[in-house]
């Protein structure tokens, strides 16, 4: 048992080394090799049915070892990763400006890393995860927020009159760096593959999101509420809900747009910026995916004038 | 191997080119520029090295070409018209004559008179040197914005077309003037050289007229270089050294009447030749260039990059970038298709990549081959 778990360990060891998977981040590669498993396994299981691997073992039973491997070879980099992200990158000061009720700063951020730790066992929240924490990891929030904060316009309006945030716009993109970490929580509750809860495009029941709320908020005390809810309405689909929060709605859009995040595309001439064009698609697909289409004009005019 | 030969060949050929280009301009900026004899040979010289080897290549592909039963398409559509007449011709009636000149009669004579016309006709051969032009086209793939096959051939095509056009007219206009005694290049000149010729054959039943005239055009004429009476020369501008330095094959007109013989200069004949060349030679230039420069951008921008990111967006999985519809282009129907695409292709493609369970795979069974054991 030792032995094929070692067995196990290499090779995944190998597959995340590839060279293919060299620019993705661990989440991603992580579902790259689970697919890539999946796809090939016809191919890949009489090699790895024979003696140099598992020896007379089933499909089930091999790709079982591989994907405990897996997960366990990608925590050992993802919860400390995560760790630095929660110390380093944010700032959580922007919490004084949430509630009026005094939030500890360290609690907070224990409360997060403990609770990310305990979410991220589960499948169905490592998926939804993927997308939110590239999001994160490569800050794609900030250059659009400060552009939000210069213009003025319709998300500034919301973030500020609206939702009323009264906070700057450092608070604000730690706000919602905050809220993309704490997007896939409502996972924590979904049974199974989370199908029954979730539709196609990701957008999660309402009456789920307010049950999650319900047992999250009693969860996670130093966590602000008001945190809690933006981050679980960030699941929800803006056209059935009018009145969820305007960071609700820019963690849901930058949370997509980091799903299928490249990091090194290769912009062919003749061809749009890579931000431009995902903006322009999700705005002809804003219905489906629940955002908000005024958000998505915004931000498309923005990538559009930087050449983002 | 073969592979590696053929690449080696062809890389030997656009190097050719490029080469050939840079002594077609040498070979008539020398002659305007009055460079040594010595040097004019060596360029003559090197005129033929390379007529041989395009005439070598021609017919190695004309050869391989009909091995393989594609001679038709070769000779057509693979421009293989335009590799004979930028090689097979110019060997034969423009650098073969010269080196043969050169080599074994020491000047090329020209006479004058109805052999003169048809020789001026063969010499507007080497203006299909400017054809080779057109070859290469062969290297534009290497240069931004043309690295398309589509663009490559259209700008392949409006490039012969337009540098054929004018090749063939310049053809036709030297065939009018040299075959009807229409006027042309140096007609004047060599009009004036018969004049003069005739003038000293009346002049010689009188001696003392005769070499008074001698003397009087030695002054008011340069252009009459040598005069031989029975084989003896009684006038020569210049010492013998000088004509061997200064003068080349096609450098001399020269008359005969019964025991008198007249050799007269030319080249301000060639001078001007080479002035036309050489016009000729920048205006295909700058045309080449200008569809280089102005033409390929303009069709890449409005063709070919568009339909390259709809064909990568077809094929590719996780491609999903739009085509930048520049808006003065918005109504051509290039763009009215990527409008198509942009708004209703790419959405729907990401609504169905999303509603597959399995995401996009950067990862292939390739890709893990030193992983798996044999």
């Amino acid at each position: 048992m030792a032995l094929e778990n070692e067995k196990a360990n290499v090779f995944i060891q190998r597959l995340m080394a590839n060279s293919a998977l060299k620019n993705l981040s661990l989440l991603q590669r992580e579902e790259q090799i689970l697919h890539f498993l999946k796809a090939n396994a016809k191919q890949l299981y009489p090699t790895l049915a024979s003696s140099s691997f598992f020896p007379g073992k089933g499909w089930n039973y091999i790709y079982s070892s591989l994907y405990n491997a897996l997960i366990k070879e990608i925590n050992i980099y993802l919860f400390p990763e995560l760790k630095t992200v929660i110390e380093s990158r944010i700032d959580f000061a922007f919490i004084h400006f949430i509630e009026e009720r005094k939030h500890e700063v360290r609690q907070v951020k224990n409360e997060i890393a403990e609770f990310l730790k305990r979410l991220l066992q589960k499948t169905e929240a490592r998926q939804s995860f993927i997308g939110a924490y590239t999001a994160v990891l490569k800050n794609l929030t900030e250059p659009y927020i400060d552009e939000v904060f210069e213009r003025k316009k319709y998300i500034h309006f919301e973030l500020t009159k609206v939702q009323k945030l009264t906070m700057g716009r450092e608070e604000v993109k730690n706000f919602i760096l905050t809220s993309l970490l704490l997007k896939p929580s409502v996972h924590l509750l979904t049974a199974g593959s989370g199908k029954d809860e979730t539709l196609a495009s990701g957008v999660v029941n309402g009456q789920f999101v307010d049950k999650a709320y319900m047992v999250l908020s009693n969860q996670l005390k130093s966590i602000p509420k008001k945190l809690l809810k933006a981050s679980l309405d960030s699941n929800l689909s803006f056209i059935e809900n009018k009145q969820i929060e305007t960071t609700s709605r820019i963690t849901s859009i930058f949370a997509a747009r980091g799903r299928s995040y490249k990091p090194s595309v290769k912009v062919d001439r003749g061809a749009d910026s890579p931000d431009k064009s995902w903006f322009n698609i999700a705005r002809r697909n804003y219905k489906y995916y629940g955002f908000d289409s005024t958000m998505l004009d915004e931000f498309y005019k923005i990538a559009a004038e930087n050449g983002w | 191997m073969n592979k590696k030969i053929t690449n080696f060949f062809e890389m030997l050929v656009v190097t050719a080119i490029l080469l050939v280009l840079i002594q077609m301009f040498l070979e008539d900026f020398a002659v305007v520029s009055g460079w040594s004899m010595d040097i004019q040979k060596k360029l003559s010289i090197s005129g033929f090295c390379f007529d041989l080897f395009f005439t070598i290549e021609f017919l190695t592909r004309l050869f391989y070409a009909f091995a393989n039963k594609k001679t038709y398409y070769y000779l057509t559509r693979g421009r293989g018209w335009i590799d004979f007449f930028a090689s097979v011709p110019l060997l034969m009636f423009n650098s073969g004559p010269t080196i043969f000149a050169l080599f074994f009669s020491g000047t090329a004579i020209l006479g004058i008179g109805g052999i003169f016309n048809v020789l001026k006709v063969i010499k507007t051969i080497r203006i299909a040197r400017v054809l080779r032009f057109l070859r290469i086209i062969k290297i534009f793939g290497k240069i931004r914005y043309v690295d398309s096959v589509t663009a490559q051939r259209h700008i392949a095509t409006v490039a012969t077309i337009s540098i054929t056009v004018i090749v063939f007219s310049l053809f036709g206009a030297s065939f009018i003037t040299g075959s009807t005694g229409l006027p042309g290049i140096g007609e004047s000149i060599f009009n004036h050289q018969i004049t003069i010729a005739e003038a000293l054959t009346k002049a010689e039943t009188n001696e003392k007229d005769f070499i008074n005239t001698i003397y009087q055009l030695n002054r008011l004429d340069d252009t009459l270089l040598i005069v031989k009476k029975k084989g003896t020369a009684i006038y020569s501008r210049y010492k013998n050294g000088y004509y061997r330095e200064h003068f080349g094959p096609g450098d001399y007109t020269y008359y005969k009447n019964q025991d008198l013989e007249m050799f007269f200069d030319s080249r301000p004949v060639s001078i001007q030749n080479s002035v036309r060349n050489l016009i000729f030679f920048f205006i295909i230039l700058f045309t080449v260039a200008a569809f280089l420069i102005f033409y390929s951008p303009q069709f890449a921008i409005t063709i070919t990059d568009p339909l390259h990111v709809m064909e990568r967006g077809f094929r590719e999985k996780d491609y999903n970038l739009e085509v930048k519809i520049p808006e003065k282009y918005a109504d051509d129907d290039v763009f009215r298709v990527a409008k198509l695409y942009n708004e209703h292709y790419l959405p729907l493609k990401d609504r169905a990549e999303n509603n597959e369970e399995k995401g996009l795979l950067n990862i292939g069974m390739q890709d893990i081959k030193d992983i798996l054991p044999d």
